[in-house]
Order: structure tokens, then sequence, then C-alpha cells
């Protein structure tokens, strides 16, 4: 029974940043922009969070110190996308190039101003862990249900189904949610009811730029004691989060999770009673995911649910 | 009309600039070209790893800041031999007399780099040159290998976990390359010997290799698992993966022991590091040079004889290994009573499991 609370909760560390971050690319592409700089700005928010985090915990620790790093991280993640908004809407300009760029930019840049501001000069930003909550009270007494959620987790964990429930809701429950579609599915339409592009192009890169940024945070916390200018690609792992969720928020939220539970038992099967006996490579269990997400964009590339105007700039001029 | 203007305004501005900086270059002094003589050029990893690649530069620094001599690093663009011979180049042109690479990825550029520049001296740390294919072993009289005998580091280490009371070991290498492997294998014969001489009935060990240098939640899952079946202290053996290692200990309430340089400020879970002295074989080796007897053309070995490997005691969190125990077995070691299989056997080929080391009370399980 331990070892099952054990994968469940090791579950969540894996997937719950890749639900938040994948839901992020839900708004961009839903509103017509592909992101797939969502790693450099996983990086970005988890650099500057973490920093906080650094020079803040001799004064503070806990949860309020987190809650704050996570204002800081959204906070970040929302800014840097600023810039993929202003290349893709603006200039018009190819948006996998500019993701690319600022892929390429941000572990460069978390690495050059770590080395920067830090006294002993080095890239690796140290924090204490401070944030994990061992039991949560009462809750946590629960039989099964404690030890399934409620033992060994982070505030991120509820917060990132917070996330989820707020997302579903204002994709598709309020006007906001429907205009941002309406821009990814056929922006002229959109703008010849008086939308204005531009800005719900901006409003979905800059959400999922605060999403990414967060997922950052959430990424490193509960993995490492440092930060060391890198998310291991789960920024794109994410990307293929949101593809075989089919860009739907309740489907990312099953994807995030098949993801997440085929990682754990990749890495922890050695101990899972069950399939430890079983001769199955471990390699096996990495692959399927990704099997996966083939089989699902090959079978659903008819009938594909991704927005149609996404990667395409919108040029009001053209018709 | 006001484009207009603006126009010829930004025009006239780029003229007059171009004008000044013209007049402004002619006065200027010849540039001289500026040199380093020490030159370090980074492995896979930063030069902050707080592993091999720290542990070096730190070396050549104290070194050339302690002789006033000019000293640079160079990061290869990335992990080939084409761009590690590329930033060789880089360094030779940037005027550099030895050059210290520190990574057993070298072995392949080294070989062809000591032909290619006969007048620079190259320090290879963790490895002896050698030609792709492994067929022809050679270094010539401007390099020198450097090893460590990081069996006898590992050995220490689990020597000293196990005479803790520790039953329970795991050990969670990086890429297995050499370096890595030796320090698992040690650290499974220290603890076959520590529990020969306590009369321990079985130790469990649990081993395995992530395949990268870094920090992920598939390391840190890895460990979380290991330490909720009941492994008691793990060896994380690999840069980054360490820190995963120590994240989960944290949340398990367990034991970490680090690797390559004492790590005891990382996580107050360390109990104890399995180090090496990169440090003071690079001002040794450099300082040998210096002097004008640089060791070309031989393999150093560096062991428990001349301190290239070590526990930091001080700061080590035993409860009853102490600092006579730790002299002892060290004196063994130096001794060379105590004599450990490598990752290769005596015909030079490669042990391919921890399981094949012949341990009686050790169980090792590779986890794939």
């Amino acid at each position: 029974m331990d070892i099952l609370f054990l994968v469940f909760q090791q579950t969540m560390f894996f997937s719950i940043p890749l639900l938040i971050v994948a839901l992020g690319g839900v708004f961009t592409e839903r509103s017509g922009v592909t992101n797939i700089a969502l790693d450099g700005m996983m990086i970005m928010g988890a650099f500057t969070s973490i920093f906080f985090i650094n020079q803040m915990q001799a004064n503070m620790s806990g949860q309020s110190l987190l809650l704050i790093a996570i204002l800081i991280a959204t906070g970040t993640g929302a800014i840097f996308s600023l810039l993929h908004a202003y290349a893709a809407v603006n200039l018009k300009a190819d948006q996998i190039i500019s993701g690319t760029a600022l892929n390429m930019f941000a572990p460069a840049f978390a690495i050059f101003v770590a080395r920067m501001i830090q006294e002993n000069g080095v890239q690796q930003i140290n924090f204490a862990n401070t944030f994990r909550i061992q039991s949560v009270p009462v809750l946590g007494d629960i039989p099964v249900i404690g030890g399934l959620f409620f033992k060994n987790a982070y505030i991120t964990t509820y917060l990132g189904f917070v996330i989820l429930i707020l997302a579903v809701i204002v994709l598709y429950k309020t006007r906001f949610g429907l205009r941002l579609r309406a821009c990814g599915e056929h922006p002229h339409a959109a703008d010849s009811v008086g939308i204005n592009v531009y800005r719900m192009r901006y409003a979905g890169v800059m959400i999922s730029g605060a999403l990414a940024g967060l997922g950052g945070l959430v990424f490193v916390i509960p993995t490492s004691t440092n930060f060391n200018a890198t998310v291991s690609g789960y920024g794109f792992l994410a990307l293929a989060v949101m593809i075989f969720g089919q860009w739907r928020p309740l489907r990312v939220l099953f994807a995030a999770f098949f993801f997440g539970l085929m990682k754990t038992i990749a890495s922890a099967y050695s101990v899972i009673p069950f399939l430890s006996t079983s001769d199955i490579p471990s390699d096996i269990y990495k692959m399927v995911p990704f099997i996966a997400t083939l089989i699902v964009l090959a079978f659903s590339s008819k009938s594909s649910q991704a927005p149609k105007a996404v990667g395409i700039p919108y040029d009001k001029g053209s018709r | 009309m006001m484009k207009r203007i603006l126009a010829l305004l930004l025009a006239l501005v780029l003229v007059l600039g171009l004008v000044a900086c013209g007049g402004g270059a002619e006065e200027e002094e010849p540039v001289v070209e500026e040199t380093y003589e020490i030159a370090m050029i980074t492995d896979i990893g930063s030069i902050d790893d707080k592993s091999f690649n720290q542990g070096t530069w730190e070396g050549v620094v104290a070194y050339a800041e302690a002789n006033d001599i000019t000293h640079k690093y160079y990061k290869p663009t990335e992990q080939s031999t084409d761009a590690y011979l590329a930033a060789i180049q880089l360094a030779v042109e940037g005027g550099a007399e030895v050059i210290v690479t520190p990574g057993f990825l070298f072995e392949e550029p080294i070989y062809l780099a000591q032909d290619l520049y006969e007048d620079v001296m190259f320090v290879l740390i963790d490895g002896n040159p050698h030609n792709a294919d492994y067929t022809e072993f050679r270094t010539n009289d401007n390099t020198v290998g450097i090893v460590f005998a990081e069996e006898q580091s590992g050995y220490l280490a689990g020597y000293a976990a196990v005479k803790d009371g520790y039953t329970k070991l795991g050990f969670m290498g990086g890429m297995a390359v050499p370096a890595v492997v030796r320090f698992g294998y040690g650290f499974v014969q220290g603890a076959e010997a520590a529990a020969a001489e306590l009369s321990i009935a079985s130790i469990d060990v649990k081993y395995h290799y992530t395949g990268n240098f870094d920090a992920t939640p598939e390391a840190q899952t890895l460990a979380a698992s290991w330490y909720a079946e009941g492994t008691e202290v793990i060896f994380g053996c690999g840069g980054s993966v360490g820190n995963s290692v120590m994240s989960a200990a944290e949340a398990a309430g367990t034991k970490v022991i680090g690797v390559d340089v004492d790590q005891s400020a990382e996580s107050d879970t360390v109990i104890t590091s399995a180090m090496k002295g990169l440090a003071a074989a690079v001002q040794t080796v450099l300082g040998d040079y210096y002097d004008g007897n640089f060791p070309g053309g031989e393999a150093l070995v560096y062991a428990a004889d001349m301190d290239g490997v070590q526990l930091p005691m001080e700061t080590s969190k035993f409860a009853t290994f102490s600092q006579a125990d730790y002299d002892a077995v060290y004196g063994k070691l130096a001794a060379g009573e105590i004599v450990l299989l490598k990752d290769t056997d005596e015909s030079g080929a490669a042990i391919d499991s921890a399981t094949k080391l012949g341990t009686k009370i050790v169980k090792v399980t590779v986890v794939e």
C-alpha cells in the first residue's frame, strides 16, 4: 500500500508541471499562436522565482515564501512571453523561429545572470525545500484518500487542479474564452464582428507564458536542491501532452497523468511488486507515452482538433 | 515633411558618428593581443558543476594566481571530438602553453591534438589518449594522463557507510563512464570489506546508472522508490544526479553520500562525500611543468598513497565511524594492502556488471 501511495505521489511531481504548462499551451494555440518556447519560459520562470527563494529564505520559509515565488514565476513568464507575442503578432514572424530563439536565449540568460549576480559566481541557484507538506491537517488522516492526495504533497499540486478548473471555465464558459477560440479558428471572422485579434492573441501568449513560468517553478521544487538553468526538456514534453490531449483541458489532464504515471513506473518499477518480477525492460515504459502520442496523432489526423489558424500570422489586409 | 527631416537628421548622425569613430581609431595604441598561458577546456557540464570541471578549474586558478600566470577556460560548443579540437585550437591561438582537459571524453581529441600542437603541453585528467577505435594508445612527451583511483574513494565511502551501521545501500551513477564505474565498484567492495569485519550476514546494494548528469524527476523518483523500500543511504555519483537524490532523501528523511568534492553544504542529508583530489593533482602537474620537469608521456595514477582520494572527515556526519577507523583503512589503501577490482580486470577486459565483483555478503541488485 505504501508503494501505491509513493507511486501516486511521485506521479504528481511529473504530472502537475506537465498539466500546468500544457494548459498554457492550450491557451496560446487556441488563440492562434504556436508557442514552442514553453521550455524557455519554464526556465525563465523557475530562474527568477528560485533566485527569489534563494535570497529570501533566510527571512521567510514555508508556504508564504512559495506563494510569493509563484507570483514571481507567473509574472516573469508573462513578461518574457511578450517577446514571442510581439514577434508573432506585430511582426508576423515565423513563430517556430521566434520560439526557438527564446528557447536558446533562456538557459543562456539564466546561466549568465546567475553567475553575474550570485556572490559565489556559480550558475546553480541553491534553495532549501521548506515547502513540502508532510501531511495536510485533518485531510491527511483520511484512510486511502489521505495517503493518495494529502501526504508528501505541495501546495502547487492543488494549484494545478485549480488552474485546470479555471481553464475549463475561462475557455468554455466566458465571452473571453469564446473570442480567444474564435481567433484561433478563423481570425478574419472574429475581426469582422469587432474582436481585436491582436489583443486576444497577446492574451493567449501571455497566459501561456505565465503558466509555463509557474510550471518551471513547480517542476524544480520537488526534484532537486538547486536550479541549474534547465528543466530537462519538459516544456517540449508538455507540447506532446497538449497534442495528445487534443487541445482540450480535460483530455490534457488525462494525458498529463498518463505521461506522469508511465514516467513514474519507468523509474520506480523495481520496487513495484508486480512489475519487478516481470521481464519488461524499463525502456518499454519510457517509450509508451510517445508511442501512444504517435498512434493518437495517426488516427486523429483527419479529425484533428488543432485550431485551424494556429501558427498563421494574422494579417488584416489579406482575404 | 516631418519624416524627411527625421531621415535627414538620422543620416547626419550616422555620418558624423562614423567620422568621429574614424578619428578616434587613429589615435589608439596598437592593439596588444592578450594571451593566456594556462588554458582549460571544459567537458560537458559547466565550470561550476561542483564536480570535476570545477575541481580542475580551482586547481588551475590556485596555481596560476599564486604564480601570477595568465589563465582562461574555453567551453566547447558541443560534445564531440571536432568541437573539442576546435576549442583546443582556440586555446593554442590564444597563446596557451599548457592545456588542461578534464574528462575521459578528451582521450581522443588529445590523441590527435598532441601531434598537431607539439609545442603545447597537455594535461588530460580522467583518462589516457587513444585513437577513435581504441586500437592505439599513445601518450607523447608533451602529454600527461592523470587517472584517479576512484575505486579507492568509493571503497572508503562504502566501507564507512557499512561500518557506521547502514546495511541497505544504493548506488546511483550518472553516465557509466569509467570514473563513475570505478566509484561504484569500489563502493560495493568497500561495503563487502566492512561487512566481513563486522560479520554482518547480508548487505543489500541497489545499483543504477541514470545515463546523464542532470537533476531530473526520473532520478528523484527512482531514489524515492528505493528509500521507500528501505534503502538507508544512496551514493549519488554523477553531477546533478546527486541533487535529485538529496531531494528524495530530504522527503524520506534518509541519507546521501556525495561525490568528487565535499558536498556537505548542498544538503543536510549528505553524511560524507567520496572525494578525489583534482585541484591538488592539477597544481602538482602545473608546478612540475614550470619547474621544467613535466612528466610527459606518463600515465599517472593518483591513489591513496598520493592523497588522490579522501573522505572529508571534518564535515562527515558519522555516528560511530571515527577518524581512527578512517586513518586505519586509509593507511591500508595507501600501503597497497587492499587491492581492488577496477572497471577492467587484469587482462584489460571490462567488468560489465557490478554483480560480477565476486562479493559474498553484499547482494548487488542492478536496476536497469
